[in-house]
This record gives structure tokens, C-alpha cells and sequence, in this order.
């Protein structure tokens, strides 16, 4: 094994063909321990793909993923007991209340698991009764981060977290997947948001017609274009549009 | 290899929860238990009372302008299963008996004394219902004769006693209720497992259980113990409201009904998991699933007898696996037939198990 102690994720020349369409082609990247790693790229770009082959959900063509040391296209079982996964359209069984459905979750991975602590976790203790058709956009996704706790693991796959969210929830999510992130877990994320990246990310992968494009934090990526010479038309702009949003509206999120 | 230990080490633990996790999910769909138990009683109740009305028994309206000793003889008439009986006034009666709504009706006049030659009178359509006028006559003339014994114990008789031959009085709810079961097994197999799964596809439900160390066959196994409890708990209702509130005549073994529910079962949960392997999306299971359990609805002899289908679709018919369903557990209830003269719908529906559960396994997907 090639990886260093502190690497918990490696993937090498990852390849993944739909029929004629590649999707990932040769992608390769690094995951260090307690690191938010991003995967940035437009619609297409093979960001969900390329999460789900490390997550097991899809047979790799050519490459190799090891995570945790262990190698996900020989070892599918073992490394689905030590990763958590937010699927980016996943839902969960209806008419089970979430404190129920973490117990489920719990005994997948032969664990009994203490829900409300979960649910602390995400500030959803206060729903452990309601069931997820009940919860607000911003909520379920939190639920669904608190259900890839369960078996608390190495790595957490969120596969666009925020998409749909309105600013206050996605900030609210930000500060729930930093605390997770201080507790010790390592956490890769994708986003087609530039400023959840640069909020979040220790560092980013950009990623065009399945290539990584780019590699490196998100303060050396700005440094590096500005260093070339690249200037904003409008500098100096004190505020955004979002500023703006969230003066008018407060960041008290508005889900619960 | 270590991880695996606490998995292996009690395998059928998570086979129990997730099984446990379906029923609680299952019966807090308030729909479940409309479709499930209610509708299928609904349907017995429903047909059964069309059809009690039509057949079997007499109609008889009586006007009794008796008193206190015509009001014991309507007592003693009531309890004679033959008549269902209406009281009324004798405008009111004689009007249903215009209108057909009475085979015959009978008028206890004022000063009625039960052992004195009392005149009677009833009303009845000789011409048009000259058996039912009959026998209904007959009848009441032997109800008449037991209440004048009654009155007068002393008085002597030469009595008629009939010897019992066989007839249990089986009612058109004795055929109805084992057929309107087997159609709710067959409902509950295909519809709820075809629905319920393309619903966990389509959702993406299924592919958050694939990222846990969950197997699919735990899944599967805890899917089929789901909808056979559930489909044994349907038994046990329709049987039991059965014999107790529509008067059922039950005299079959049990376990014997169990296993033959069961095997039905197990043949339509085969055909529910090939469906939803095929199908992306409910719109496209119910025409299918209507293709499949629909004729046989209609030709599994569920309603209707099926002596009534011409000799070829008679034939074709009887090996459908409603056909051997119904029939195996109407012959059981009703006839108390044993397990040897139940093996040919036994095997037919192991055969079709066979059939199914291996259309199962090669259609069945997950995405």
C-alpha cells in the first residue's frame, strides 16, 4: 500500500464508462483524515459518479479506490461498514419516525445506536417523533446526515447537501457539517456552489466531462488566478445580493 | 474479516428488524387496513346480500293484528331460517307483495288463540311463485302446529317426524367468503409487493439500503415475512368475522386453510416482485398487475360458480392459481376436506410457486 497514515482515501485512474459515455476518466485524488475535501463541477461533470463508485453503488471500469485501506472494488462489504452516505435524492421509509428509522439504520451495521444523540448531533431532537414527509427541505437533510452517522465512520459522502436550500438553511448546514468535521471525521462533499466550497473546503477537486481539472485549496486556487493576471470587472463591491438576503431576513432559519 | 464478525454472529437479527420495521410501517398506512381487511369484508358483505335476497330464502311479511299471542308466534316464525321476515302493517305488506318484495305474506288476526282453530290467511302469487307459495305454506302450517302444542300440552297428535337428510343449509356466503379470501391473498401478492417496491426504487429508498452492509436477500426475506404475516393476520380476520357475524359454516382444519393461504401466497408474491422488476414506475405496474389478476377475478370461479363456463374455458380455467386457491380453501372450509383431497390444489399451486418465484429471480432488478 502506497497511501500514508494520514491519507484515508485514494483513488487512482478511476474510470467509469456508461456505454459509449465516459463519465469518470481518470480521476485521482487524495483524502486526508479530518479533512472537508470538495468536488466542484458544473451539471454532468461526474461528481455523483464519481462518489458512487467509491461508495460502492457502482462497478468501477478500471482503476483502483482504497479507503481506509481497504480495496472498495474487492472489499464492498467491509468498506460500506466504514463510510457514511447522504445520496443526493435519497429518501427514507415512510410512516417510521426518525428515532425508529435510526434504529433501523443502527441494525444494519449491527449497532444499536442512540438516536437522540444522532439527532443532537444534526438539531433535529426535538423532531425524533416526526416522521421525514415532516420534515422541511433543510431538515430532511440534516436527517439524512445524522442517518450516515449511525455507524460512525470513517469518511461522510454528502453528494450536494444544500441544493434546493434557501441561504439560511444552507448556512445552518454549513455549521452542521463544520461540527462534525471538528469531532474528527473526514467529510467529502460536492456542490456546484463556489461559496460553500470556499466556506467549507480544506480542499477542492474541479471536475469538467469527468477529469479533474484542478486540485488545491480554495485560497491558493483565487491566489494562483489573480497571480495571472485575472481581474474582476466590478472589485471592490463591499456586499452581495445574498448579503443583502440575509440582512433583510435574518440568519434565524426558518425550517423548524 | 473482523467487521464481518458482528454481522455473522446474528444473521437473523437484522432479518427480524427490518421485518418487525415493515409490519409497523405497514399497518400505520391507514389504507393498508381499509384495502386488507376492510374491502375484502365489504365485498362478502356487499355480494353476500345481494345474493341472500335472491335465493335461499323466503321472503315473508307478517301483519300481526294479534296482540300478545300473535307476537309469540312471530317469535316462533323468526326463528325458521327459511323466512326472512318483515313485520308491517297490512297496507304496508300487501303493497311489497304487489311489488314483489314478498314471496308471501301472512295475516294473524285480532283474537288469534294459538290451539283454537284460528282462520289464517296469507297472501302469495301462486301462479308466478307457485313452489316458494307452497313451501312457504307448509311451513307456516307446521309452525302453526307446533305453537298450538305448545298451548295445549296434552293435546295428542300423530306428529311427523322427519328424518335429517343431509343438508348443512349451506348459503351463498359459504361459497363466497373462501373465494373473496383467495382474492384478497392474490390483491395483497401482486398489487401491495409490486406497488410497494417500484415506490422504494423510484424513491431512491433502496440504493440508501445499498450503501449499509445490509444484504439484498435480507431485505427480500424480510419483505416476504411482512406480507405473509400479514396476509395470515387477513385470514384469521376473514375467517373469524366469518364464522362469527356472517355465518359461515366452517368446519374445515385450520392449519390445513394456513398452508393452502400461504402457498397462494407465496405463488402471487412471485408474480408481485416479477412485476416490479420489470416495471420503472407504478403507472406501469397497475395495467400490468390488472392484466394478470383480473381475468382471473372473473374466471376463478371467486363470485360465481365456474360450472357455469362453457366446457373448453372450464377447463383452461381450473389450472389457474386463483382457481386452485379458491377451490382448496373453499372445499376445506366448507367441506372439511383433508389434506389428501386438497393435494391436487396443493400441487397446482406448488407448481405455480415454482413458476413464479423463477420468473422472479430473472426479472427481478433493483434499479
Amino acid at each position: 500500500m502506497t497511501e500514508t497514515p494520514d491519507v484515508v482515501l485514494e483513488v487512482k485512474e478511476l474510470v467509469k464508462r456508461y456505454g459509449e459515455i465516459t463519465a469518470v476518466d481518470g480521476v485521482s485524488f487524495s483524502v486526508r483524515a479530518r479533512e472537508i475535501f470538495g468536488i466542484l463541477g458544473p451539471n454532468g461533470a461526474g461528481k455523483t459518479t464519481t462518489l458512487e463508485c467509491i461508495e460502492t453503488l457502482r462497478p468501477v471500469d478500471a482503476g483502483t479506490i482504497l479507503l481506509g485501506g481497504l480495496n472498495v472494488r474487492a472489499q464492498a462489504q467491509e468498506v460500506k461498514r466504514i463510510i457514511g452516505v447522504q445520496l443526493q435524492s435519497s429518501s427514507f421509509f415512510d410512516k417510521l419516525s426518525l428515532a425508529e428509522l435510526l434504529l433501523l439504520f443502527g441494525e444494519m451495521y449491527g449497532r444499536s445506536v442512540d438516536p437522540l444523540a444522532l439527532l443532537d448531533e444534526v438539531e433535529l431532537r426535538d423532531k425524533s417523533r416526526s416522521q421525514v414527509v415532516q420534515l422541511s427541505g433543510g431538515q430532511k437533510q440534516r436527517f439524512s446526515i445524522a442517518a450516515a452517522l449511525v455507524n460512525d465512520p470513517v469518511v461522510i459522502f454528502l453528494d450536494e447537501p444544500t441544493t434546493g436550500l434557501d441561504p439560511q438553511a444552507r448556512r445552518h448546514l454549513w455549521g452542521v457539517i463544520k461540527r462534525i468535521r471538528s469531532e474528527g471525521k473526514t467529510i467529502v462533499i460536492t456542490t456546484h456552489y463556489m461559496d460553500e466550497a470556499e466556506e467549507l473546503c480544506d480542499r477542492v477537486a474541479v471536475m469538467d466531462a469527468g477529469r479533474i481539472i484542478a486540485l488545491a485549496p480554495p485560497q491558493e486556487m483565487i491566489d494562483a488566478l489573480v497571480a495571472r493576471g485575472f481581474r474582476k470587472e466590478r472589485v471592490e463591491r463591499l456586499a452581495s445580493l445574498e448579503d443583502v438576503f440575509l440582512s433583510l431576513t435574518g440568519h434565524t432559519i426558518r425550517d423548524e | 474479516m473482523k467487521n464481518f464478525v458482528s454481522y455473522l454472529r446474528d444473521p437473523m437479527r437484522i432479518k427480524w428488524m427490518l421485518t418487525l420495521a415493515s409490519l409497523k410501517m405497514f399497518f400505520r398506512q391507514r389504507e393498508a387496513i381499509l384495502w386488507t381487511v376492510l374491502f375484502p369484508l365489504l365485498v362478502v358483505v356487499l355480494f353476500g346480500f345481494v345474493r341472500f335476497n335472491g335465493m335461499g330464502r323466503i321472503s315473508l311479511g307478517v301483519v300481526n293484528e294479534g296482540g300478545a299471542a300473535g307476537a309469540d308466534l312471530l317469535t316462533r316464525i323468526k326463528n325458521v331460517r327459511t323466512f326472512e321476515v318483515s313485520e308491517g302493517t297490512r297496507e304496508s305488506e300487501m303493497s311489497e307483495l304487489r311489488k314483489g318484495e314478498r314471496d308471501l305474506v301472512l295475516v294473524i288476526p285480532a283474537g288469534y288463540v294459538p290451539a283454537a282453530a284460528t282462520e289464517m290467511t296469507a297472501f302469495g302469487d301462486l301462479e308466478a311463485k307457485p313452489q316458494v307459495t307452497q313451501l312457504g305454506g307448509l311451513v307456516l302450517q307446521r309452525v302453526f302446529d307446533e305453537s298450538a302444542f305448545a298451548g295445549a300440552p296434552g293435546l295428542r297428535r300423530t306428529t311427523l317426524s322427519t328424518i335429517p337428510f343431509k343438508s348443512r343449509n349451506l348459503t351463498y356466503m359459504d361459497f363466497l367468503l373462501p373465494g373473496v379470501l383467495s382474492m384478497s391473498i392474490m390483491q395483497a401478492g401482486i398489487f401491495g409487493v409490486a406497488f410497494g417496491f417500484v415506490s422504494l426504487k423510484k424513491r431512491g429508498i433502496l440504493r440508501r439500503l445499498w450503501v449499509t452492509p445490509i444484504r439484498p436477500s435480507d431485505f427480500i426475506i424480510a419483505q416476504v415475512a411482512m406480507r405473509l404475516l400479514v396476509i395470515l393476520f387477513q385470514m384469521t380476520i376473514m375467517v373469524g368475522v366469518g364464522v362469527l357475524f356472517l355465518n359461515l359454516h366452517f368446519i374445515g382444519n385450520l392449519a390445513l386453510i394456513y398452508l393452502l393461504g400461504m402457498l397462494g401466497a407465496v405463488v402471487f408474491l412471485g408474480f408481485g416482485f416479477s412485476l416490479a422488476g420489470i416495471s420503472k414506475s407504478e403507472d406501469q405496474v397497475a395495467p400490468l398487475a390488472n392484466i394478470i389478476t383480473l381475468p382471473m377475478l372473473a374466471l376463478s370461479g371467486i363470485f360465481f360458480s365456474r360450472s357455469n363456463l362453457p366446457g373448453f374455458v372450464g377447463a383452461m380455467t381450473s389450472v389457474l392459481p386463483l382457481t386452485y386457491l379458491a377451490d382448496g380453501l373453499r372445499s376445506v372450509a366448507i367441506d372439511g376436506a383433508t389434506l389428501a383431497q386438497v393435494t391436487p390444489q396443493i400441487l397446482g399451486l406448488g407448481l405455480w410457486g415454482v413458476v413464479s418465484c423463477a420468473l422472479a429471480v430473472r426479472l427481478f432488478q433493483w434499479e
